[in-house]
C-alpha cells in the first residue's frame, strides 16, 4: 500500500514538474509534405509564457508563415514552440540552453529578463545559432535584430486616443498590472508625458492590479467610488476587461451613461465587444500575430537569403476605434491578420 | 471513529482541552479575535471619518464580497494548521475548481452539475494531500506544493492559457447575486461565507472530530493510545480545506464571469495570513473560525481604505505587509503577557 502510494506520489510529483516546464513542441511540425531529402530550417520560437494567450495568436502566426514559405520555397521551414509555464526568467535561460543543446538552427524570444538573456544567447551565437528578440528585446546581447513595439510611444498613442475621445480637460485614473514591469511602466511614461501636456487634465488615481482579473475588478469598482466624477481611464493592460458584463457596475454604468472614457491596451475580442458596444473608447495594441509571422519571415531572410538587419524593427501597433473594430473582429474570426485596419480617426469617431 | 475522547494523563503528554465556545468577556479579551476586532473597528472609524465612501452599504458589502472567497478557503487552510499541517495548494485550487466548472459548463451540462464537478476537484485534491500526509507521512508543505503546482499546470493545459468566458447566467448568479434585505443588498458569497462560518465552527467547536482536530497536532500520541484514527482525521482536514478552497473558487469565478487559468495566483499566502492573523497558531492545536474571518476581513478592508484613500499604489503591498506584522506582533504580545 504505501510502496503503490510513493510511486504513485513520485508519479504526481514528476506530473507537476512537467506541469511547470510544459515543452509544447508541437507546432509546424504536423506540414503534410514532409520531404525528408529537402533541408530543413528549424527556429524555436519562445514566448515569455505559455499562460498568457496572446502568444498562442504569435506562435499560430509563426506557424502560418512556416507553412507558406515550406509550400513557396525550397527550404522546410519547422517552429519549434517552447516555453516556461509562467514569465520566469531563471526558467526561460534553461530553456534557452535546452533548445541550443538540442541543435536547432534559429532563435527567435522574448525575453523575460533583459540582462539574464545575455549569457544564454551569447552562448547560441557561439554555438553558430543566430538569435532575435521580438516583443521584449535584451539590447546588449549579440542577437541580430529586435522586433517590437515602442511602449513608450504605445503609451503616447493611448494618452492622444483619451483625449481625442474626452477631450483636454478632466480627471483620469490608471490602471497597471505589476508595478515596476519594464514594458508598463514604459507605457505609463510616455502616457503622463503626452498627459502632461494639457494641465485641465489630472491624474488622480495609480492603481495596480497584479495581474490579476479579480483585483482589477475591486480596484476599478473601488476607485470610482473614490472618484465618482471620474472622466477618464487608461488600462495598461486589459486584466478587468476579462470579468464578464456586470462585474463593474459604477465602472460600466459611468460608462454608458454619463460619458465616462476609457482606453486601454491590447485588443483582444472580448474587449473589441465591449468597444464595439460603446463602454470603451479605444484601443491600443501589439502586433501579435506579427510576433510570429513576421519573425520567421526575418529570420528566414536572415538566415536562407544572407539579409541583414537594423538593430531595431518597428513592428507598429494597432489602434482600434469605432472605425475600424468591425475590421478587427473580422480578423480574430478569420484568424487573418494579414490585411491593414482602415484608419481609426478618419472619419472622426468621437464627434 | 472510535468515540473516546478521555485522554489519560498517563500518556505523559498534556491532555488535549478543545478551546471552549464562551463569551464572557474575561476570555475575549485575552484572544487574538479580540485583537484583531479592535484594529479592525480603528481601521473602519478612520476611514469612516477620513472618507465618505468607506462606511456605505454599498462599499462594505463589496469588500465583504471580496473577501469571502479567501475567508472561506482560509476556514479550511485553519483547519489543516489547527492539525500542525499547511496547504499550499489553495490558490491553485481555487483556479482549478472554478476551471472545471466552466468547462462543465461550457460543454452544456447544468449549473448544478457544473458545481459539483468543480467542489468534488477541490475535493479529490484535497483528498490527495490528505492521504499523502495522513498514511504516506510525508511533509505537508512538500507534498501541497507539489498538488499546487500540478492543480495550476491542468489549469493551463486545459485552456491553452486562455481565460473560459461566456457562463451562462444561472451560474453567474452564484457570486452575482445581491438578496435584498429591506434597504441592504446582501451578496450571496457573503451568506454562504457566513453559513459556512457557522458550520465549520459547530464542526470545531461542537463535536468529537472537531475535538480531535485541535488534540492532534500536540497530542497525538494520547489519540493514538485512545485508538483514534488519526490518519484518517487528516485525510478528512485535507479534504474539508479542498472542499472549502473549491467553494471560494467556485464563487469567485461566478462573480466575475470567467475563469482564467492565472485566477488566485499568490492567493494561497493571503488565505494563510488570514488564517494566522486572526490567531490560529502555525503552531498546531489552536485557531478560531471568528478570527479567520476578522483575519480575511482586515486584510481586505485596509486594501481597500489605502484605495479610497489614495494610497499611492507602489506602496500599498509594504503597507498591508506592515499591516500583517502589526497583527502578528499584537498577538505575540498577548502571548507572552498571558504566559506571565
Amino acid at each position: 500500500m504505501i510502496h503503490q502510494l510513493l510511486w504513485g506520489l513520485i508519479l504526481l510529483l514528476a506530473g507537476g514538474l512537467v506541469g511547470c516546464q510544459v515543452y509544447a513542441e508541437s507546432a509546424g511540425k504536423l506540414n503534410p509534405d514532409t520531404d525528408l531529402s529537402r533541408e530543413t530550417l528549424t527556429i524555436a520560437w519562445i514566448p515569455k509564457a505559455l499562460d498568457n494567450p496572446v502568444f498562442e495568436l504569435g506562435r499560430q502566426g509563426a506557424v502560418q508563415k512556416a507553412t507558406e514559405l515550406t509550400t513557396s520555397g525550397p527550404v522546410q521551414v519547422e517552429v519549434l514552440y517552447v516555453g516556461s509555464v509562467a514569465a520566469d526568467a531563471a526558467e526561460q535561460v534553461r530553456v534557452m540552453e535546452d533548445v541550443i543543446a538540442r541543435g536547432v538552427d534559429a532563435i527567435a524570444i522574448s525575453c523575460n529578463d533583459p540582462t539574464a538573456c545575455i549569457d544564454p544567447i551569447q552562448k547560441a551565437v557561439a554555438a553558430g545559432i543566430p538569435v532575435m528578440t521580438w516583443d521584449s528585446d535584451s539590447p546588449e546581447s549579440q542577437r541580430f535584430t529586435y522586433l517590437g513595439v515602442d511602449n513608450y510611444q504605445a503609451g503616447r498613442a493611448a494618452a492622444d486616443l483619451l483625449v481625442r475621445a474626452m477631450g483636454p480637460r478632466g480627471k483620469v485614473a490608471i490602471l497597471t498590472g505589476v508595478p515596476g514591469a519594464f514594458n508598463l511602466e514604459e507605457r505609463i511614461r510616455g502616457f503622463k508625458d503626452s498627459i502632461a501636456a494639457y494641465p485641465g487634465i489630472q491624474i488622480v488615481a495609480t492603481v495596480a492590479s497584479n495581474d490579476d482579473i479579480n483585483l482589477g475588478v475591486q480596484l476599478v469598482e473601488e476607485t470610482m467610488q473614490a472618484h465618482p466624477d471620474l472622466d477618464g481611464w487608461f488600462f495598461v493592460g486589459m486584466w478587468p476587461l476579462f470579468a464578464e458584463r456586470g462585474s463593474m457596475p459604477l465602472w460600466e454604468e459611468a460608462a454608458l451613461h454619463r460619458g465616462m472614457k476609457t482606453v486601454a491596451f491590447d485588443t483582444l475580442p472580448v474587449e473589441l465587444e465591449l468597444l464595439r458596444d460603446g463602454y470603451l473608447s479605444g484601443l491600443v495594441g501589439q502586433k501579435y500575430w506579427g510576433w510570429g509571422y513576421d519573425t520567421i519571415q526575418i529570420i528566414y531572410d536572415h538566415v536562407i537569403e544572407g539579409k541583414s538587419f537594423p538593430p531595431f524593427i518597428n513592428s507598429g501597433m494597432d489602434i482600434v476605434t469605432h472605425n475600424n473594430v468591425e475590421a478587427m473582429l473580422r480578423a480574430w474570426k478569420t484568424n487573418d491578420f494579414s490585411q491593414p485596419l482602415p484608419d481609426p480617426f478618419f472619419p472622426d469617431p468621437f464627434r | 471513529m472510535d468515540e473516546k475522547i478521555v485522554v489519560p494523563s498517563r500518556a505523559g503528554e498534556k491532555p488535549a482541552l478543545p478551546r471552549p465556545l464562551t463569551w464572557s468577556w474575561s476570555i475575549l479579551l485575552g484572544r487574538q479575535e479580540f485583537v484583531v476586532l479592535v484594529l479592525l473597528l480603528v481601521i473602519g472609524v478612520f476611514l469612516s471619518l477620513r472618507t465618505d465612501t468607506f462606511f456605505t452599504s454599498r462599499n462594505l458589502f463589496n469588500v465583504a464580497r471580496a473577501f469571502s472567497w479567501i475567508a472561506i478557503a482560509a476556514f479550511g487552510e485553519s483547519m489543516v494548521i489547527i492539525i500542525g499541517g499547511i496547504d499550499l495548494s489553495v490558490g491553485a485550487v481555487m483556479a482549478l475548481a472554478g476551471l472545471i466548472s466552466a468547462l462543465c459548463l461550457q460543454a452544456g451540462l447544468p449549473v448544478l452539475v457544473a458545481v459539483a464537478a468543480g467542489l468534488l476537484t477541490g475535493g479529490l485534491v484535497g483528498g490527495v494531500n490528505g492521504v499523502m500526509v495522513g498514511r504516506v507521512k510525508l511533509p505537508p508543505f512538500i507534498v501541497t506544493l507539489g498538488t499546487m503546482s500540478i492543480a495550476r499546470g491542468v489549469t493551463f493545459g486545459l485552456t491553452g492559457g486562455w481565460p473560459v468566458r461566456n457562463l451562462p447566467q444561472g451560474f453567474r448568479l452564484l457570486g452575482q447575486y445581491d438578496l435584498p434585505l429591506g434597504s441592504w443588498f446582501l451578496p450571496l458569497p457573503v451568506l454562504v461565507m457566513l453559513g459556512l462560518a457557522a458550520l465549520v465552527s459547530l464542526l470545531l467547536g461542537q463535536t468529537v472530530l472537531g475535538r480531535y482536530i485541535y488534540a492532534l497536532s500536540n497530542s497525538e500520541r494520547a489519540l493514538l493510545v485512545c485508538g483514534v484514527n488519526t490518519a484518517q482525521i487528516r485525510v478528512l482536514v485535507y479534504t474539508l480545506c479542498g472542499l472549502l478552497t473549491a467553494v471560494g473558487g467556485l464563487l469567485m469565478t461566478a462573480r466575475l464571469g470567467v475563469a482564467a487559468p492565472t485566477a488566485a495566483v499568490g492567493y494561497e499566502l493571503d488565505i494563510i495570513a488570514a488564517a494566522v492573523i486572526g490567531g490560529t497558531s502555525l503552531f498546531g492545536g489552536e485557531g478560531s473560525i471568528l478570527g479567520v474571518l476578522l483575519g480575511a476581513a482586515i486584510m481586505q478592508v485596509l486594501r481597500n481604505g489605502l484605495v479610497l484613500l489614495g494610497f499611492p499604489a507602489y506602496w500599498q503591498a509594504a503597507a498591508i505587509g506592515a499591516m500583517i506584522l502589526v497583527a502578528i506582533l499584537l498577538d505575540y504580545w498577548r502571548r507572552m503577557s498571558a504566559a506571565l
